[in-house]
Protein backbone atom coordinates (compact mmCIF):
# COMPACT_ATOMS: atom_id res chain seq x y z
CA UNK A 1 0.00 0.00 0.00
CA UNK A 2 1.24 3.43 -0.89
CA UNK A 3 0.80 6.58 1.18
CA UNK A 4 -0.05 9.91 -0.40
CA UNK A 5 3.45 11.25 0.35
CA UNK A 6 5.04 8.24 -1.29
CA UNK A 7 2.80 8.56 -4.34
CA UNK A 8 3.60 12.27 -4.70
CA UNK A 9 7.33 11.55 -4.52
CA UNK A 10 7.00 8.75 -7.07
CA UNK A 11 5.06 10.93 -9.50
CA UNK A 12 7.55 13.75 -9.06
CA UNK A 13 10.43 11.42 -9.91
CA UNK A 14 8.50 9.97 -12.82
CA UNK A 15 7.90 13.39 -14.37
CA UNK A 16 11.54 14.28 -13.80
CA UNK A 17 12.84 11.18 -15.55
CA UNK A 18 10.25 11.46 -18.33
CA UNK A 19 11.46 14.97 -19.10
CA UNK A 20 15.12 13.96 -19.26
CA UNK A 21 16.02 15.28 -15.81
CA UNK A 22 17.79 12.10 -14.73
CA UNK A 23 17.08 9.98 -11.66
CA UNK A 24 16.02 6.86 -13.56
CA UNK A 25 17.73 4.51 -11.12
CA UNK A 26 16.12 6.22 -8.07
CA UNK A 27 12.75 5.99 -9.80
CA UNK A 28 13.16 2.30 -10.59
CA UNK A 29 14.26 1.56 -7.01
CA UNK A 30 11.24 3.40 -5.61
CA UNK A 31 8.88 1.50 -7.92
CA UNK A 32 10.43 -1.73 -6.69
CA UNK A 33 10.19 -0.68 -3.05
CA UNK A 34 6.56 0.45 -3.26
CA UNK A 35 5.60 -2.52 -5.45
CA UNK A 36 3.54 -0.38 -7.80
CA UNK A 37 2.64 -1.38 -11.32
CA UNK A 38 4.08 1.15 -13.78
CA UNK A 39 5.34 -1.28 -16.35
CA UNK A 40 5.48 1.02 -19.37
CA UNK A 41 7.69 3.52 -17.53
CA UNK A 42 9.84 0.79 -15.95
CA UNK A 43 10.36 -0.76 -19.35
CA UNK A 44 11.26 2.54 -21.00
CA UNK A 45 13.67 3.77 -18.35
CA UNK A 46 15.05 0.36 -17.46
CA UNK A 47 15.93 -0.29 -21.09
CA UNK A 48 17.72 3.05 -21.32
CA UNK A 49 20.01 1.99 -18.48
CA UNK A 50 20.53 -1.62 -19.52
CA UNK A 51 21.23 -0.80 -23.15
CA UNK A 52 24.00 1.58 -22.16
CA UNK A 53 27.11 -0.46 -21.18
CA UNK A 54 28.55 2.37 -19.09
CA UNK A 55 25.35 2.92 -17.09
CA UNK A 56 25.03 -0.84 -16.70
CA UNK A 57 28.48 -1.32 -15.23
CA UNK A 58 27.83 1.55 -12.81
CA UNK A 59 25.10 -0.56 -11.23
CA UNK A 60 27.48 -3.26 -10.08
CA UNK A 61 25.67 -6.30 -8.65
CA UNK A 62 22.34 -4.41 -8.75
CA UNK A 63 22.42 -4.98 -12.51
CA UNK A 64 20.75 -8.38 -12.07
CA UNK A 65 17.91 -6.95 -9.98
CA UNK A 66 17.26 -4.48 -12.76
CA UNK A 67 17.22 -7.24 -15.39
CA UNK A 68 14.59 -9.03 -13.33
CA UNK A 69 12.50 -5.89 -12.82
CA UNK A 70 12.58 -4.94 -16.50
CA UNK A 71 11.88 -8.51 -17.61
CA UNK A 72 8.67 -8.50 -15.56
CA UNK A 73 7.72 -5.05 -16.86
CA UNK A 74 8.38 -6.22 -20.42
CA UNK A 75 6.04 -9.16 -19.93
CA UNK A 76 3.36 -6.82 -18.59
CA UNK A 77 3.73 -4.70 -21.73
CA UNK A 78 3.74 -7.77 -23.99
CA UNK A 79 7.32 -7.10 -25.18
CA UNK A 80 8.12 -10.78 -24.96
CA UNK A 81 11.38 -10.62 -26.93
CA UNK A 82 12.89 -8.22 -24.43
CA UNK A 83 11.68 -10.41 -21.58
CA UNK A 84 13.08 -13.55 -23.18
CA UNK A 85 16.48 -11.94 -23.75
CA UNK A 86 16.78 -10.67 -20.21
CA UNK A 87 15.68 -13.99 -18.73
CA UNK A 88 18.37 -15.68 -20.81
CA UNK A 89 20.94 -13.26 -19.39
CA UNK A 90 19.80 -14.12 -15.87
CA UNK A 91 19.80 -17.86 -16.63
CA UNK A 92 23.40 -17.62 -17.76
CA UNK A 93 24.44 -15.76 -14.63
CA UNK A 94 22.35 -17.82 -12.19
CA UNK A 95 21.93 -21.32 -13.60
CA UNK A 96 19.57 -23.60 -11.62
CA UNK A 97 18.10 -20.57 -9.86
CA UNK A 98 14.51 -20.91 -8.56
CA UNK A 99 14.08 -17.16 -8.82
CA UNK A 100 14.88 -17.31 -12.54
CA UNK A 101 12.66 -20.39 -12.78
CA UNK A 102 9.73 -18.24 -11.65
CA UNK A 103 10.49 -15.76 -14.41
CA UNK A 104 10.45 -18.59 -16.94
CA UNK A 105 7.04 -19.58 -15.65
CA UNK A 106 5.83 -16.01 -15.95
CA UNK A 107 7.07 -15.87 -19.54
CA UNK A 108 4.98 -18.92 -20.35
CA UNK A 109 2.03 -17.19 -18.72
CA UNK A 110 2.48 -14.06 -20.80
CA UNK A 111 2.50 -16.18 -23.94
CA UNK A 112 -0.80 -17.70 -22.87
CA UNK A 113 0.75 -21.18 -22.52
CA UNK A 114 -1.21 -21.88 -19.37
CA UNK A 115 -0.65 -25.62 -19.21
CA UNK A 116 3.12 -25.29 -19.58
CA UNK A 117 3.24 -22.52 -17.02
CA UNK A 118 1.26 -24.69 -14.61
CA UNK A 119 3.77 -27.51 -15.17
CA UNK A 120 6.70 -25.19 -14.51
CA UNK A 121 5.12 -23.89 -11.32
CA UNK A 122 4.19 -27.37 -10.12
CA UNK A 123 7.77 -28.54 -10.42
CA UNK A 124 9.00 -25.46 -8.56
CA UNK A 125 6.46 -26.20 -5.84
CA UNK A 126 7.63 -29.80 -5.58
CA UNK A 127 11.00 -28.55 -4.43
CA UNK A 128 9.54 -25.84 -2.22
CA UNK A 129 5.82 -26.18 -1.50
CA UNK A 130 5.85 -22.90 0.44
CA UNK A 131 7.08 -20.67 -2.36
CA UNK A 132 4.73 -17.74 -1.86
CA UNK A 133 5.45 -16.10 -5.18
CA UNK A 134 4.66 -19.24 -7.16
CA UNK A 135 1.53 -19.95 -5.13
CA UNK A 136 0.34 -16.45 -5.93
CA UNK A 137 1.18 -16.88 -9.62
CA UNK A 138 -1.26 -19.78 -9.63
CA UNK A 139 -3.99 -17.49 -8.37
CA UNK A 140 -3.02 -14.87 -10.95
CA UNK A 141 -3.18 -17.46 -13.74
CA UNK A 142 -6.65 -18.54 -12.73
CA UNK A 143 -7.76 -14.93 -12.66
CA UNK A 144 -6.19 -14.21 -16.05
CA UNK A 145 -8.13 -17.04 -17.59
CA UNK A 146 -11.35 -15.80 -16.09
CA UNK A 147 -11.54 -18.73 -13.72
CA UNK A 148 -12.68 -16.72 -10.71
CA UNK A 149 -13.83 -19.69 -8.64
CA UNK A 150 -10.44 -21.29 -9.18
CA UNK A 151 -8.69 -18.09 -8.17
CA UNK A 152 -10.81 -17.92 -5.02
CA UNK A 153 -10.07 -21.56 -4.19
CA UNK A 154 -6.30 -21.18 -4.62
CA UNK A 155 -6.25 -17.90 -2.72
CA UNK A 156 -8.21 -19.33 0.20
CA UNK A 157 -5.81 -22.27 0.32
CA UNK A 158 -2.87 -19.87 0.27
CA UNK A 159 -4.35 -17.89 3.16
CA UNK A 160 -4.76 -21.04 5.27
CA UNK A 161 -0.97 -21.20 5.36
CA UNK A 162 -0.06 -17.55 5.09
CA UNK A 163 -2.85 -15.91 7.08
CA UNK A 164 -0.75 -12.86 7.86
CA UNK A 165 -0.41 -11.86 4.19
CA UNK A 166 -2.49 -8.68 4.15
CA UNK A 167 -2.11 -8.13 0.42
CA UNK A 168 -3.59 -11.56 -0.19
CA UNK A 169 -6.59 -10.81 2.04
CA UNK A 170 -7.12 -7.55 0.16
CA UNK A 171 -6.89 -9.31 -3.18
CA UNK A 172 -9.43 -11.88 -2.05
CA UNK A 173 -11.75 -9.15 -0.78
CA UNK A 174 -11.53 -7.31 -4.09
CA UNK A 175 -12.25 -10.49 -6.05
CA UNK A 176 -15.32 -11.11 -3.90
CA UNK A 177 -16.48 -7.51 -4.40
CA UNK A 178 -16.08 -7.81 -8.16
CA UNK A 179 -18.28 -10.89 -8.07
CA UNK A 180 -20.78 -9.13 -5.79
CA UNK A 181 -20.12 -11.68 -3.00
CA UNK A 182 -20.28 -8.98 -0.35
CA UNK A 183 -20.66 -11.19 2.74
CA UNK A 184 -17.42 -12.97 1.91
CA UNK A 185 -15.70 -9.67 1.16
CA UNK A 186 -16.85 -8.37 4.55
CA UNK A 187 -15.22 -11.37 6.23
CA UNK A 188 -11.89 -10.54 4.57
CA UNK A 189 -12.05 -6.93 5.71
CA UNK A 190 -12.89 -8.09 9.24
CA UNK A 191 -9.69 -10.16 9.23
CA UNK A 192 -7.72 -7.16 8.02
CA UNK A 193 -9.19 -4.83 10.64
CA UNK A 194 -8.40 -7.38 13.36
CA UNK A 195 -4.76 -7.58 12.33
CA UNK A 196 -4.25 -3.89 11.53
CA UNK A 197 -6.91 -1.96 13.44
CA UNK A 198 -5.39 1.46 12.85
CA UNK A 199 -5.39 1.40 9.04
CA UNK A 200 -8.32 3.56 7.91
CA UNK A 201 -8.39 1.96 4.45
CA UNK A 202 -9.80 -1.26 5.89
CA UNK A 203 -12.43 0.52 8.00
CA UNK A 204 -13.55 2.43 4.92
CA UNK A 205 -13.67 -0.61 2.66
CA UNK A 206 -15.58 -2.58 5.31
CA UNK A 207 -18.12 0.25 5.69
CA UNK A 208 -18.66 0.43 1.92
CA UNK A 209 -19.24 -3.31 1.67
CA UNK A 210 -21.68 -3.30 4.60
CA UNK A 211 -23.63 -0.41 3.08
CA UNK A 212 -23.82 -2.32 -0.19
CA UNK A 213 -25.11 -5.40 1.64
CA UNK A 214 -27.85 -3.26 3.13
CA UNK A 215 -30.29 -3.95 5.93
CA UNK A 216 -30.64 -1.95 9.11
CA UNK A 217 -27.95 -3.69 11.15
CA UNK A 218 -25.36 -3.50 8.37
CA UNK A 219 -26.13 0.17 7.78
CA UNK A 220 -25.71 0.94 11.48
CA UNK A 221 -22.39 -0.91 11.57
CA UNK A 222 -21.29 0.78 8.35
CA UNK A 223 -21.98 4.13 9.95
CA UNK A 224 -19.73 3.17 12.88
CA UNK A 225 -16.90 2.24 10.55
CA UNK A 226 -17.28 5.39 8.46
CA UNK A 227 -17.00 7.24 11.78
CA UNK A 228 -13.86 5.37 12.76
CA UNK A 229 -12.38 6.13 9.34
CA UNK A 230 -13.03 9.82 9.93
CA UNK A 231 -11.42 9.47 13.33
CA UNK A 232 -8.33 7.75 11.93
CA UNK A 233 -7.93 10.24 9.07
CA UNK A 234 -8.48 13.42 11.05
CA UNK A 235 -11.74 14.13 9.27
CA UNK A 236 -10.11 14.46 5.87
CA UNK A 237 -11.56 11.45 4.10
CA UNK A 238 -14.28 12.62 1.69
CA UNK A 239 -15.62 9.11 1.06
CA UNK A 240 -16.19 8.52 4.77
CA UNK A 241 -17.92 11.88 5.22
CA UNK A 242 -20.26 11.08 2.35
CA UNK A 243 -20.72 7.63 3.83
CA UNK A 244 -22.06 9.04 7.09
CA UNK A 245 -24.64 11.10 5.19
CA UNK A 246 -25.69 8.14 3.05
CA UNK A 247 -26.00 5.84 6.06
CA UNK A 248 -28.01 8.31 8.11
CA UNK A 249 -30.36 8.86 5.21
CA UNK A 250 -30.79 5.14 4.49
CA UNK A 251 -31.27 4.29 8.19
CA UNK A 252 -33.80 7.11 8.44
CA UNK A 253 -35.76 5.62 5.54
CA UNK A 254 -35.78 2.18 7.15
CA UNK A 255 -36.78 3.39 10.61
CA UNK A 256 -39.53 5.73 9.43
CA UNK A 257 -42.50 5.54 11.75
CA UNK A 258 -40.64 3.65 14.45
CA UNK A 259 -40.25 4.68 18.09
CA UNK A 260 -38.26 7.75 18.82
CA UNK A 261 -35.72 5.76 20.89
CA UNK A 262 -34.72 3.77 17.85
CA UNK A 263 -34.09 6.84 15.76
CA UNK A 264 -30.56 8.02 15.23
CA UNK A 265 -29.37 11.37 16.49
CA UNK A 266 -28.71 13.72 13.60
CA UNK A 267 -25.53 15.25 15.05
CA UNK A 268 -23.07 13.04 13.24
CA UNK A 269 -24.84 13.67 9.94
CA UNK A 270 -24.78 17.45 10.34
CA UNK A 271 -21.15 17.38 11.45
CA UNK A 272 -20.23 15.39 8.35
CA UNK A 273 -22.28 17.65 6.09
CA UNK A 274 -20.61 20.74 7.53
CA UNK A 275 -17.18 19.19 7.09
CA UNK A 276 -17.98 18.36 3.46
CA UNK A 277 -19.17 21.89 2.77
CA UNK A 278 -15.97 23.28 4.24
CA UNK A 279 -13.78 20.97 2.16
CA UNK A 280 -15.66 21.69 -1.06
CA UNK A 281 -15.64 25.43 -0.45
CA UNK A 282 -11.89 25.25 -0.06
CA UNK A 283 -10.89 22.88 -2.84
CA UNK A 284 -13.79 22.51 -5.29
CA UNK A 285 -15.90 25.67 -5.04
CA UNK A 286 -17.51 25.15 -8.44
CA UNK A 287 -19.02 21.93 -7.16
CA UNK A 288 -20.40 23.47 -3.96
CA UNK A 289 -23.96 24.03 -5.26
CA UNK A 290 -24.11 20.41 -6.45
CA UNK A 291 -22.86 19.22 -3.07
CA UNK A 292 -25.46 21.30 -1.25
CA UNK A 293 -28.37 19.94 -3.24
CA UNK A 294 -27.02 16.39 -2.85
CA UNK A 295 -26.83 16.85 0.92
CA UNK A 296 -30.29 18.40 0.97
CA UNK A 297 -31.63 15.27 -0.72
CA UNK A 298 -29.96 13.09 1.90
CA UNK A 299 -31.41 14.97 4.88
CA UNK A 300 -33.69 12.77 6.93
CA UNK B 1 -43.62 4.67 -30.55
CA UNK B 2 -43.42 4.21 -34.29
CA UNK B 3 -40.29 3.23 -36.16
CA UNK B 4 -36.90 1.91 -35.10
CA UNK B 5 -35.15 3.61 -32.19
CA UNK B 6 -31.75 4.84 -33.30
CA UNK B 7 -28.79 5.18 -30.96
CA UNK B 8 -26.24 7.91 -31.55
CA UNK B 9 -23.26 8.90 -29.47
CA UNK B 10 -21.44 12.23 -29.68
CA UNK B 11 -17.72 12.23 -30.39
CA UNK B 12 -16.73 13.81 -27.07
CA UNK B 13 -18.69 11.27 -25.06
CA UNK B 14 -17.29 8.42 -27.16
CA UNK B 15 -13.69 9.55 -26.79
CA UNK B 16 -14.03 10.14 -23.03
CA UNK B 17 -15.24 6.56 -22.57
CA UNK B 18 -12.38 4.98 -24.51
CA UNK B 19 -9.70 7.21 -22.96
CA UNK B 20 -10.97 6.32 -19.49
CA UNK B 21 -10.70 2.61 -20.28
CA UNK B 22 -7.19 3.13 -21.66
CA UNK B 23 -6.06 5.00 -18.57
CA UNK B 24 -6.90 1.99 -16.42
CA UNK B 25 -5.89 -0.91 -18.64
CA UNK B 26 -5.69 -3.44 -15.85
CA UNK B 27 -9.06 -2.73 -14.27
CA UNK B 28 -12.72 -2.82 -15.11
CA UNK B 29 -14.11 0.72 -15.55
CA UNK B 30 -17.55 2.19 -15.94
CA UNK B 31 -19.32 5.42 -16.82
CA UNK B 32 -22.78 6.94 -17.11
CA UNK B 33 -24.18 8.18 -20.38
CA UNK B 34 -26.05 11.46 -20.51
CA UNK B 35 -28.39 12.65 -23.18
CA UNK B 36 -31.99 12.77 -24.29
CA UNK B 37 -34.52 11.19 -26.54
CA UNK B 38 -35.07 13.23 -29.71
CA UNK B 39 -37.95 12.95 -32.16
CA UNK B 40 -37.37 14.23 -35.67
CA UNK B 41 -39.99 15.99 -37.78
CA UNK B 42 -40.48 12.75 -39.78
CA UNK B 43 -41.33 10.93 -36.58
CA UNK B 44 -38.14 8.93 -36.14
CA UNK B 45 -36.70 8.61 -32.67
CA UNK B 46 -33.06 8.83 -31.70
CA UNK B 47 -31.45 8.34 -28.32
CA UNK B 48 -28.75 10.99 -28.39
CA UNK B 49 -25.89 10.31 -26.03
CA UNK B 50 -24.29 13.75 -25.79
CA UNK B 51 -21.93 13.32 -22.88
CA UNK B 52 -20.44 10.76 -20.52
CA UNK B 53 -19.08 10.91 -17.00
CA UNK B 54 -16.37 8.31 -16.24
CA UNK B 55 -17.14 6.82 -12.85
CA UNK B 56 -14.81 4.29 -11.27
CA UNK B 57 -11.79 2.10 -11.83
CA UNK B 58 -11.66 0.22 -8.52
CA UNK B 59 -14.24 -1.85 -6.62
CA UNK B 60 -16.85 -0.70 -9.08
CA UNK B 61 -19.67 -2.76 -7.61
CA UNK B 62 -19.85 -0.87 -4.32
CA UNK B 63 -22.93 1.26 -3.80
CA UNK B 64 -21.92 4.32 -1.74
CA UNK B 65 -19.65 5.96 -4.34
CA UNK B 66 -22.12 5.09 -7.10
CA UNK B 67 -25.02 6.70 -5.24
CA UNK B 68 -23.05 9.86 -4.53
CA UNK B 69 -21.98 10.08 -8.16
CA UNK B 70 -25.46 9.57 -9.57
CA UNK B 71 -27.02 12.19 -7.26
CA UNK B 72 -24.54 14.84 -8.33
CA UNK B 73 -24.53 13.87 -12.01
CA UNK B 74 -28.32 13.91 -12.26
CA UNK B 75 -28.43 17.29 -10.56
CA UNK B 76 -25.86 18.84 -12.89
CA UNK B 77 -27.19 17.49 -16.17
CA UNK B 78 -30.83 17.87 -15.17
CA UNK B 79 -30.28 21.61 -15.21
CA UNK B 80 -29.21 21.24 -18.84
CA UNK B 81 -32.26 19.23 -19.78
CA UNK B 82 -30.28 16.01 -20.07
CA UNK B 83 -30.79 12.82 -18.12
CA UNK B 84 -28.99 9.56 -17.44
CA UNK B 85 -29.76 7.51 -20.53
CA UNK B 86 -27.36 4.63 -20.22
CA UNK B 87 -24.34 2.93 -18.74
CA UNK B 88 -20.91 2.06 -20.09
CA UNK B 89 -18.74 -0.80 -18.93
CA UNK B 90 -15.30 -2.08 -19.88
CA UNK B 91 -14.23 -5.50 -18.64
CA UNK B 92 -11.01 -6.16 -16.79
CA UNK B 93 -9.73 -8.82 -19.19
CA UNK B 94 -9.04 -8.41 -22.88
CA UNK B 95 -10.80 -11.58 -24.00
CA UNK B 96 -13.85 -11.13 -21.80
CA UNK B 97 -16.63 -10.00 -24.13
CA UNK B 98 -19.52 -10.82 -21.84
CA UNK B 99 -21.87 -8.31 -20.31
CA UNK B 100 -21.28 -8.83 -16.59
CA UNK B 101 -24.06 -9.04 -14.01
CA UNK B 102 -22.81 -5.79 -12.50
CA UNK B 103 -23.42 -4.03 -15.81
CA UNK B 104 -26.84 -5.63 -16.12
CA UNK B 105 -27.77 -4.61 -12.57
CA UNK B 106 -26.84 -1.00 -13.07
CA UNK B 107 -28.50 -1.08 -16.48
CA UNK B 108 -31.67 -2.39 -14.86
CA UNK B 109 -31.60 0.42 -12.34
CA UNK B 110 -31.33 3.05 -15.08
CA UNK B 111 -33.96 1.27 -17.16
CA UNK B 112 -36.45 1.68 -14.31
CA UNK B 113 -36.33 5.45 -14.75
CA UNK B 114 -35.63 5.52 -18.49
CA UNK B 115 -37.04 2.65 -20.54
CA UNK B 116 -34.96 3.38 -23.64
CA UNK B 117 -31.75 2.97 -21.64
CA UNK B 118 -28.66 1.77 -23.47
CA UNK B 119 -25.88 -0.37 -22.00
CA UNK B 120 -22.60 -0.17 -23.86
CA UNK B 121 -19.69 -2.58 -23.52
CA UNK B 122 -16.20 -1.76 -24.74
CA UNK B 123 -15.16 -4.06 -27.58
CA UNK B 124 -11.53 -4.78 -26.77
CA UNK B 125 -10.75 -6.63 -29.96
CA UNK B 126 -12.19 -3.83 -32.09
CA UNK B 127 -10.21 -1.27 -30.11
CA UNK B 128 -7.03 -3.25 -30.67
CA UNK B 129 -7.49 -3.37 -34.43
CA UNK B 130 -8.55 0.26 -34.70
CA UNK B 131 -5.18 1.60 -35.91
CA UNK B 132 -5.08 -1.00 -38.65
CA UNK B 133 -8.29 -0.19 -40.46
CA UNK B 134 -10.50 2.69 -41.48
CA UNK B 135 -13.51 1.58 -39.49
CA UNK B 136 -15.91 4.38 -38.65
CA UNK B 137 -18.10 2.39 -36.35
CA UNK B 138 -17.61 2.70 -32.60
CA UNK B 139 -15.36 0.21 -30.78
CA UNK B 140 -18.31 -0.67 -28.60
CA UNK B 141 -21.19 -3.06 -28.37
CA UNK B 142 -24.69 -1.79 -27.69
CA UNK B 143 -27.15 -3.69 -25.53
CA UNK B 144 -30.81 -2.81 -25.19
CA UNK B 145 -33.74 -4.41 -23.38
CA UNK B 146 -35.71 -6.75 -25.59
CA UNK B 147 -39.36 -7.70 -25.28
CA UNK B 148 -38.60 -10.33 -22.64
CA UNK B 149 -36.71 -7.73 -20.56
CA UNK B 150 -33.28 -9.21 -21.22
CA UNK B 151 -30.27 -7.20 -22.29
CA UNK B 152 -29.83 -8.11 -25.95
CA UNK B 153 -26.90 -7.29 -28.21
CA UNK B 154 -28.00 -4.72 -30.80
CA UNK B 155 -28.05 -5.84 -34.39
CA UNK B 156 -28.54 -9.49 -33.53
CA UNK B 157 -32.30 -9.24 -34.01
CA UNK B 158 -32.35 -6.54 -36.64
CA UNK B 159 -32.36 -3.67 -34.16
CA UNK B 160 -30.19 -0.71 -34.97
CA UNK B 161 -26.54 -0.40 -34.10
CA UNK B 162 -24.80 2.41 -32.26
CA UNK B 163 -23.48 5.15 -34.52
CA UNK B 164 -21.15 8.02 -33.79
CA UNK B 165 -22.52 11.45 -34.61
CA UNK B 166 -19.26 12.74 -36.10
CA UNK B 167 -17.97 10.42 -38.85
CA UNK B 168 -14.29 11.09 -38.21
CA UNK B 169 -14.43 10.31 -34.50
CA UNK B 170 -12.13 7.30 -34.75
CA UNK B 171 -9.47 9.40 -36.48
CA UNK B 172 -9.59 11.91 -33.64
CA UNK B 173 -9.53 9.07 -31.11
CA UNK B 174 -6.43 7.52 -32.64
CA UNK B 175 -4.76 10.91 -32.51
CA UNK B 176 -5.51 11.25 -28.81
CA UNK B 177 -4.30 7.72 -28.14
CA UNK B 178 -1.02 8.48 -29.88
CA UNK B 179 -0.53 11.55 -27.71
CA UNK B 180 -1.42 9.57 -24.54
CA UNK B 181 -4.32 11.92 -23.85
CA UNK B 182 -5.81 9.35 -21.48
CA UNK B 183 -3.54 10.66 -18.75
CA UNK B 184 -5.66 13.79 -18.50
CA UNK B 185 -9.00 12.11 -17.94
CA UNK B 186 -10.59 12.38 -14.48
CA UNK B 187 -13.22 10.00 -13.16
CA UNK B 188 -15.38 10.08 -10.05
CA UNK B 189 -12.91 7.85 -8.20
CA UNK B 190 -10.20 10.45 -8.80
CA UNK B 191 -12.56 13.16 -7.58
CA UNK B 192 -13.36 11.32 -4.36
CA UNK B 193 -9.64 10.85 -3.73
CA UNK B 194 -8.94 14.53 -4.42
CA UNK B 195 -12.00 16.73 -4.81
CA UNK B 196 -10.08 19.43 -6.62
CA UNK B 197 -10.13 17.06 -9.62
CA UNK B 198 -13.19 17.78 -11.75
CA UNK B 199 -15.21 14.80 -13.03
CA UNK B 200 -16.73 17.01 -15.69
CA UNK B 201 -13.36 17.10 -17.46
CA UNK B 202 -13.95 20.67 -18.66
CA UNK B 203 -10.42 21.13 -20.00
CA UNK B 204 -10.09 17.78 -21.73
CA UNK B 205 -10.97 18.82 -25.27
CA UNK B 206 -9.68 22.37 -25.16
Amino acid sequence: MVTKTEETELNRLEIQVDNGGGGAWEYLCLVRKLKVRRSDKVLKHGLSILNDPKKRSNLGPEEWTLYEQVAVAAMDCQCLDVAKDYIKVLQKRFPESKRVGRLEGMLLESKGSWAEAEKAYSSLLEENPFDQVVLKRRVAMAKAQGNMSGAIEWLNKYLETFMADHDAWRELAEIYVSLQMYKQAAYCYEELILSQPTLPLYHLAYAEVLYTLGGLENLQTAKKYYASTIDLTGGKNTRALFGICLCTSAIGQLTKGRNKEEKESPELHSLAATALEKIYKQRAPTKLPLLNSALKGLKI
Amino acid sequence: MGGELKYEIAQNAYIKLVLHALKHKTAAVNAVLLGRLVTSTEGSHTLQISDAVPLFHSQITLLPPLEIALIQIEEYYGAQDMGIVGYFHANERFDDAELSSVAKNIGDHIYRYFPQAAVILLDNKKLESLPKGKDRSPVMQLYTKDASKNWRLAGSDGSSQLTIKEPSANVVLLDYIASEKWQDIIDFDDHLDDISKDWLNPELFK
